[in-house]
């Protein structure tokens, strides 16, 4: 083998591992595509169906949009960004972004696509106020995520990161809450909650060890599902982006509510430990599956593939 | 024979296919062009349209308007820039009484360190200045100054973030500062584009001396201020001019410039950023910056407002 043949090998296996997220990202392990037209919240249709108990029934396949974590337009819409065919707007401030065509858009390569995606995922105002002490520690998680990221090396992405369940079954005693693991160098490793709605109280936080996902606990308030969460470690973060760590302290209350074939989800964090005030993230809209016969498939076995050829710091 | 014929119609469609495209994307580029001229409705049109092409390549050239391949194929381009952090070196001057238009107040030796969002608007520069003329042999000691606008509130930080939480510092009321201290934020490169895009009809474009301009007024607290921007041959914010309407408001004349632009991030984001800011403010000059890094992967930077300047702004 001459060594300008082996030099080729390596600028196209070093190819190879740049395009891999990008494939993963379009397979979405069969489900519906992730690269939608905009980030606008889907319109509500047909009736809330209703348990017998009288509360809506959260039952379904919330995955219409795919999964709510991945994919640029579904990250910019967890963050609070709505992009229109040529308006956008930041949900938590109201302010007007500029927006250019579809039509006009100038070509990128590969680089510069993670790069601008790094930028929009990042773009929203609704951040969480931490105590000025932490400021900086928080900006230094993210600007070294690749190397920081608790969810890194297959680990949970714990309550509330974790978002919008896949799929929920409701019981009249409990919620199991699903969420699919990623493979790639977005790797977090599948995760289950099983959430009791039978009216029983939270054990002693002392009594707890914290773990990712806490202790939940369900009751309705009206037809929201309000699920109740402490007893966590304090090694998770809690958004998707942002280097937002917390202390074992954490409160998390999440709200669910159906509106026809849409799952509207918003969760809160109250850590007096380091933030100066509770946090809400801006509502996530998650759509029914449309095909009523998709199931939730298996997600890639979690690997961190990618990671050992990450070299620089910027983010995906 | 037929198997060639038709793999050589296949071939010609796939090139038809392709001029077809390529032409719709040509036509559809110059589909804001004018097709009379003359009438006033046909000017405003032209100037609205040269407005839209002059932002947007100058938006461009700025790294400011994204899109991305990575799961955002679909989805248009954007303003992504919310948040950034700016680390530089150089001169500050001090405004003398004394000084005649156009020379420098006292100089000082300045470590720059400035963190700021449009989104809301807030702007928190920190200043460590070392007179040149230090008076002893062990040299004047360092003064460090830390000076936030957030929207209507302007405060000074005994460190960052006081006054926010008890015992970590304080915030003293800056009320009369707003107006300066946003106006420092717009006139950075990112918030003339930004600002200009904003002012929607009000915002012209022309040309002087073969460089592009753009007028436009702020709005706002800063209503009265016209800014004038010019273009390098790159289509970057080469110089910026600011005019108050009220004389009483002069400290809003200011002279900048901006050189030297590169993606000065540790991490790269494809933003330009100046990588020297040259500044007069009613004539004298007040900043001379090398700026060393610049972080503009719209990092955590936030600006919550001490209780104690909500109430002062109340009163």
């Amino acid at each position: 083998m001459t060594p300008h043949f082996r030099f080729n090998r390596i600028i196209v296996t070093a190819a190879l591992l740049c395009l891999l997220p990008a494939a993963i990202f379009a397979q979405n392990n069969g489900g519906p595509r992730m690269d939608h037209e905009n980030t606008l919240p889907p319109t509500p249709t047909g009736p809330t169906p209703m348990a017998p108990d009288g509360h809506p029934d959260l039952t379904g396949l919330w995955n219409g949009l795919a999964d709510n974590l991945l994919g640029v337009p579904n990250q910019m819409h967890n963050v609070g960004i709505e992009v229109g065919p040529d308006a956008t707007r930041d949900i938590h401030s109201g302010v007007q972004i500029a927006t250019w065509p579809l039509q006009n858009r100038t070509r990128q390569n590969n680089e510069q696509n993670e790069r601008a995606a790094t930028l929009l995922r990042r773009m929203g105002s609704n951040r969480p106020i931490y105590k000025p002490q932490y400021w900086q520690r928080v900006k230094d998680f993210d600007a070294n995520s690749n190397e920081e990221d608790p969810s890194n090396n297959c680990m949970p992405a714990g309550v509330p990161r974790m978002g919008v369940p896949s799929y929920i079954a409701q019981t009249p005693k409990y919620l199991v809450f699903v969420y699919p693991g990623q493979g790639g160098l977005i790797a977090t490793a599948t995760s289950y909650r099983m959430i009791p709605t039978d009216g029983r109280k939270h054990t002693n936080l002392e009594d707890l060890d914290g773990t990712w996902n806490g202790e939940s606990i369900g009751h309705w308030e009206g037809d929201t599902m309000v699920v109740d969460s402490i007893g966590f470690n304090s090694t998770s973060w809690f958004d998707q982006l942002g280097g937002y760590f917390h202390s074992e302290n954490m409160h998390v209350i999440e709200r669910l509510h159906r509106d026809g074939n849409t799952l509207t989800w918003t969760a809160t964090v109250e850590d007096p430990d380091v933030l100066l005030e509770p946090w809400t993230t801006t509502p996530r809209i998650a759509l029914l599956n449309p095909d009523s016969k998709a199931v939730l498939s298996e997600s890639l076995p979690c690997s961190e593939r990618d990671f050992a050829h990450v070299v620089t710091k910027e983010h995906h | 024979m037929r198997a060639t014929m038709i793999k050589v119609l296949a071939k010609r469609a796939v090139v038809i296919t392709a001029f077809a495209a390529l032409a719709f994307q040509a036509a559809a580029g110059q589909s804001s062009k004018p097709s009379a001229a003359g009438a006033a409705d046909d000017a405003a049109k032209l100037n609205t349209s040269e407005v839209a092409k002059t932002l947007k390549v100058a938006a461009e050239a700025l790294g400011l308007a994204r899109w991305s391949g990575v799961g955002g194929q679909r989805l248009p381009e954007v303003d992504v820039i919310n948040t950034m952090e700016i680390w530089g070196s150089g001169t500050t001057y001090g405004l003398s009484q004394a000084s005649k238009p156009g020379e420098p107040g006292p100089a000082f030796k300045t470590e720059y360190h400035a963190t700021l969002g449009y989104n809301p608007p807030a702007m928190r520069v920190e200043l460590t200045r070392t007179s040149s003329g230090a008076p002893s042999q062990g040299g004047a000691a360092p003064q460090q100054t830390i000076e936030v606008v957030r929207d209507k509130y302007a405060w000074d930080e005994s460190e960052i973030g006081g006054g926010l939480v008890p015992g970590k510092g304080t915030a003293t009321p800056a009320m009369a500062a707003v107006d300066n201290r946003l106006l420092q934020l717009w006139i950075l490169p990112y918030g003339v584009i930004k600002a200009a895009l904003a002012a929607g009809d009000k915002t012209k474009v022309s040309t002087e001396k073969g460089t592009t301009v753009i007028t436009f007024p702020l709005s706002e607290q800063l209503a009265n201020v016209m800014v004038k921007a010019t273009l390098d041959a790159q289509n970057e914010v080469a110089k910026v001019e600011t005019r108050s309407e009220n004389p009483a408001l002069s400290d809003l004349n200011t002279e900048t410039e901006y050189t030297d632009y590169a993606d000065h991030g540790e991490i790269a984001t494809d933003v330009k950023s100046p990588g020297h800011i040259v500044r007069k403010r009613s004539g004298h000059p007040v900043l001379d910056i090398r700026v060393k890094m610049l972080d503009a992967n719209n990092p955590y930077l936030v600006f919550p407002v001490p209780e104690n300047i909500k109430k002062v702004a109340a009163h």
